[in-house]
């Protein structure tokens, strides 16, 4: 953390707390979509439960990034009360590694798409892991495991890779990434 | 309340210490009986509003029910198909009904141990307290506590977004289709008004003398005293007693 | 020894920009000494404030040079965070300077930052409060507080850390008349307790030369090109102030107006008053004629207004005739903000009605509504919908059939009068507050819509600029627009308004003509957190003498 400015962790912070309203909004569209689908529901909007640890991390391109910002976002979705409690921290940490495992791999140094949707779906399977065990998925059958597993990848690449990295560029054209990572390399882009 | 004065952290990580416990209990007496008693606890010691419980407990009792038949419908084929009870005029493997009886109450059990944090802690005190005793670097836990004044200011600056587009003329949203549109609409410039705020206020608090140091003194001090291990007792007690209560019934 | 702060050889350049915000800055301040730091708006005040506590060249983007010392050490041989308690800055922006919930936490939080124990804060938390009047507020929710009680607050926070520097930029720009005089004089009595450094930013100095004489100049160019006495700056260099566009005191202006060649002119009211010269009543512009008897253009009929329970606006009931000009004045948080809201049909009433046109609102169409109502947000930045500063004046003209070159045209018109010709490919966010706030009033006078509200609209103002937003304005008025105008600038009042509302605690007490107001019992005026124009007290002072040269004799 000692290489990061402070107003890049601020920075980080407030897209978590943005996010963290964002995820919340989202739950009950899961919690109805798992109401009549059964547990998959929530797979086919589970991207959007990464999103910010893609934007976090192409915005600031820190290492750590990924997953701070993912591990608060669910604390702030724990601390306004109305989520899983707090082992949605914890899930939280589990989404932010899988991403962070993606730009780790790249020594955080290529933030290009194909990095980006990797990292959505690196989300994807760490978090389809610890559901695995958390959630009891043993007790499902494979064929739906496999399906389940399946749907969150694709979501993940889409909604978390894909659409986080819209959002990023949209921002970035406001100019008001101007000091930040993101910001600095499209306008030496443009140059 | 009693619940309210314990420190956040140590609350916080009892919590998690029961919910990890209950992940490994797979039958469905010991989450119900210590659901009771973790609704009891809250109710008790921690003065919750019943109104605003039920609103918040509710979606978690939805979203328990669809797990429950969810489970049973689509459950992994069970060794021993023909133990069978009947429900709802059909008859059904008992080991999986059992299971996913065992996997909702967990959700809901979960769901209340959390509230029960979420209903009696002060969130300012929560991020101080993990300062304090979870030893969080204070560049983070004040980056957090920056980050989350934005929280309030997230409605006003959209009305103010709104305003601004309606002062420019920007054609008003009627349909369903177009309010749709123009939240997608507002949501690049609310980032982007909460990243210009972050930068001035991460600026701001560098302005005055914060260097993210270790050694810094805490105007709300917490600390760990004997209340907070009567509460871990308190839980532990009621999760014994439905762990044994379970057993004897098998 | 040592002096307290030492500028060496100061440039500065913002990353996109071709040209020096800073040139060359050399200037020295000693222990206790105070000054006023002055210049045309975008000069690069608030730019230099950043370099003197440390946050540049860390923070920038861009590249500065040169040394600032503090006690002989330079800035950037220190942590981040760490200059900051020996220099305290008050920033221009009130709204974002704060960081935690409440009051006391927000005191505390710098406490925490330089390791007071914590049996001692308590203490020095309450002493740094009853410094600036704020003990009451101890415990009260930072976003409740209104704009001048958050300049306080923030004055606070940087007493408690005792720094021995303190820097202001801006510090009263939001304030009422009443509020910006005990501001004043608060801090008149703290220096002469504490006795820190003092460098204060401000466009309008009337008052602030009872707490120092000397000022530091900064023209355009951001070149340093006068540090002395301001008796010495009006005398000598007249002309150059005046090309730049400083104000010099209010008083000071009057009398030189109208005596050029006097030698000592005097900088407050209180030297005129000891020896006051003769002034001719100046000739003020004949009211527009109203129509009153045609349909009102807008009439308010006993709206009130309440959010979380809380009545804001009471039973209001208000008629606008087309030509009017009219200034709404009231302390800080009597609720003309909110009232200028309901006007404009941006907020709906919690009862009552708004009809324009004799129409309900309700009935407008937004898209109509909109050509016939512009409006201008206290808080420039609430306006900017666009990426860059022409884009922005550009966006008000795209619906009009116009051709693009003429589009052009008429928008590089306006930034020129406006001084933002040169910024006109800058973000609007990264312009200074001044700019930003021209920027806004910009947008909505190239409209033509006829009926146009302006919160604050020349606040933060140099001379120059004051001078230029102020004529546009008027000639939309001369065209027949009506406007409407919240300000804390009675001069301004003086100058142009045909009609004055007072607000306050969320009610209209009074509705008349300026003269009526000035003529006034002043004790009412000064309830209302308000003061008499300088122009006005100029010559009560005036004719006072007068009277008592006649009784005597
Ligand atoms: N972050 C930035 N990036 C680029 N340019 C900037 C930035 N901040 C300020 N500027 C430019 O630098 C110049 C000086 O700005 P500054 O805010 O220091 O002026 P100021 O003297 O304080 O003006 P005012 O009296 O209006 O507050 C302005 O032209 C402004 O547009
Ligand atoms: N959305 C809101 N919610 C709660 N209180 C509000 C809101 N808007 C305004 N107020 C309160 O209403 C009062 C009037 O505020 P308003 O902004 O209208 O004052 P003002 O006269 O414009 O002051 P200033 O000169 O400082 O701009 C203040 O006490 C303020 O705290
Ligand atoms: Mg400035
Ligand atoms: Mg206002």
């Amino acid at each position: 953390m000692n290489n990061w400015r402070f107003k890049e962790i601020v920075v980080m912070a407030a897209l978590a707390v943005v996010f963290g309203v964002v995820y919340l909004a989202f739950l009950p569209l899961g919690s109805l979509l798992v109401g009549f689908m059964g547990p998959i529901g929530y797979d086919f909007i589970f991207g959007i439960w990464f999103i910010v640890s893609i934007i976090a991390a192409y915005i600031l391109q820190k290492p750590g990034a990924a997953f701070l910002s993912e591990t608060i976002a669910a604390m702030i979705e724990v601390l306004l009360g109305n989520a899983v409690g707090p082992m949605l921290i914890v899930t939280g940490m589990v989404q932010g590694i899988g991403a962070e495992a993606v730009f780790a791999a790249t020594r955080w140094k290529n933030y290009s798409t194909w990095v980006l949707i990797a990292a959505g779906m690196g989300s994807s399977v760490t978090s389809f892991i610890y559901g695995y065990f958390m959630s009891g998925y043993a007790a499902l059958a494979t064929e739906y495991v496999i399906a389940m597993f399946v749907v969150r990848l694709i979501s993940g690449a889409l909604i978390a890779g894909l659409l986080g990295k819209a959002l990023s560029e949209g921002l970035a054209r406001t100019g008001a990434l101007s000091s930040f990572a993101l910001g600095k390399q499209q306008r030496k882009d443009a140059a | 309340m009693f619940l309210q004065r314990l420190n956040p952290s140590y609350k916080a990580v009892t919590i998690i210490v029961f919910i990890i416990f209950l992940a490994t209990i797979f039958e469905p007496v010991t989450p119900l009986l210590f659901l009771i008693w973790t609704l009891a606890v809250t109710f008790l010691f921690g003065g919750v509003s019943l109104k605003k419980y039920l609103l918040y407990f509710t979606p978690f009792i939805i979203f328990a029910l669809g797990m429950l038949w969810t489970s049973i419908a689509f459950a992994d084929t069970p060794n021993n198909p023909s133990d069978t009870i009947s429900l709802f005029g059909t008859s059904l493997p008992k080991e999986s009904v059992l299971t996913a009886l065992a996997l909702s109450l967990r959700v809901l059990n979960v769901a209340a141990l959390s509230l029960m944090f979420v209903f009696t802690t002060n969130i300012v005190h929560f991020i101080l307290s993990m300062m304090q005793q979870l030893k969080l670097p204070p560049r983070i836990a004040y980056g957090v506590l920056a980050g989350y004044r934005f929280l309030p200011m997230l409605k006003d600056e959209l009305m103010i977004i709104h305003d601004a587009h309606r002062i420019r003329g920007v054609n008003q949203a009627k349909t369903m289709r177009e309010k749709w549109q123009n939240y997608k609409r507002y949501l690049i410039p609310l980032l982007a008004s909460a990243i210009r705020k972050a930068e001035r206020t991460a600026m701001a608090m560098e302005s005055k003398g914060f260097t993210g140091d270790k050694s810094r003194s805490f105007y709300r001090q917490f600390s760990i005293q004997k209340q907070d291990f009567i509460f871990s007792i308190i839980m532990l007690i009621g999760f014994t007693i439905s762990y044994l209560i379970s057993y004897q019934l098998g | 020894m040592k002096p307290l702060l030492q500028v060496e050889n100061l440039s500065l350049r913002y990353e996109m920009e071709k040209q020096n915000v800073l040139s060359s800055l050399n200037f020295k301040l000693n222990r206790g000494e105070s000054v006023l730091l002055l210049g045309p708006s975008g000069s690069g005040k608030s730019t230099l404030t950043s370099c003197l506590n440390g946050l540049f060249p860390r923070e920038l983007d861009g590249e500065m040079s040169g040394n600032v010392f503090v006690h002989g050490v330079e800035n950037r041989e220190t942590k981040p965070g760490e200059r900051s308690q020996a220099v305290g800055v008050v920033f221009q922006d009130p709204e974002t300077q704060f960081c935690m919930m409440t009051v006391e936490d927000e005191v505390a939080f710098g406490l925490e930052n330089i390791g007071i124990a914590h049996q001692e804060m308590e203490e020095k938390i309450d002493s740094a409060l009853a410094l600036v009047n704020m003990l009451p507020y101890k415990k009260t929710d930072i976003a409740t507080l209104s704009g001048g009680q958050k300049q306080k607050l923030a004055l606070a926070c940087i007493l408690a850390l005792k720094p021995e520097l303190i820097i202001l930029d801006e510090p009263t720009a939001n304030l009422d008349p009443i509020a910006t005089r005990d501001f004043i004089s608060t801090l008149k009595d703290l220096k002469n307790n504490l006795n820190f450094g003092l460098i204060v930013i401000e466009h309008k100095l009337d008052g602030w030369t009872e707490i120092t004489e000397r000022v530091i100049l900064l023209n355009q160019h951001g070149e340093i090109f006068h540090d002395g006495s301001i008796r010495e700056v009006i005398k000598e260099k007249g002309q150059q102030l005046k090309e730049e566009g400083i104000w010099i005191p209010r008083v000071t202006e009057h009398i030189l107006r109208e005596h050029p060649y006097l030698q000592e002119p005097p900088l407050t009211v209180e030297e005129y008053r000891r020896n006051p010269v003769l002034l001719a009543d100046r000739e003020i512009d004949q009211p527009i004629k109203t129509e009153s008897n045609t349909v009102p253009l807008l009439e308010a009929k006993d709206i009130s207004w309440t959010v979380n329970k809380h009545e804001i606006l009471h039973n209001i009931s208000l008629t606008f005739h087309q030509g009017e000009f009219v200034a709404i004045v009231g302390a800080n948080g009597s609720g003309k903000t909110s009232l200028s809201r309901m006007l404009a049909g941006l907020r709906q009433p919690t009862t009552g009605n708004l009809l324009v046109h004799g129409k309900p609102i309700k009935q407008w169409k937004e898209s109509m509504l909109r050509q016939e109502i512009g409006y201008v947000f206290q808080n420039p930045e609430h306006q900017f919908i666009t990426n860059t500063v022409y884009d922005e004046v550009a966006f008000s003209l795209q619906w009009k059939d116009m051709r693009p070159s003429q589009v052009q045209e008429k928008v590089e018109e306006i930034l020129d009068t406006c001084g933002l010709l040169k910024l006109k490919h800058a973000h609007p966010f990264t312009l200074s507050q001044g700019q930003k706030r021209r920027l806004s009033v910009a947008t909505m006078l190239i409209d033509n819509q006829s009926l146009l509200l302006l919160d604050e609209p020349t606040f933060g103002q140099d001379a120059h600029s004051n001078q230029e937003l102020m004529k546009l304005l008027h000639k939309k008025h001369q065209t027949g627009a009506t406007l409407i105008m919240i300000t804390h600038d009675m001069d301004l009042i003086h100058d142009y308004a045909t009609r004055v509302i007072i607000m306050k605690d969320g009610r209209v007490v009074e509705d008349c003509s300026p003269s009526e107001l000035w003529k006034g019992d002043p004790e009412k005026l000064e309830a209302w957190q308000l003061t008499l124009p300088v122009a006005v007290q100029l010559k009560n002072i005036y004719e006072e003498e007068v009277n008592d040269v006649l009784t005597t004799t």
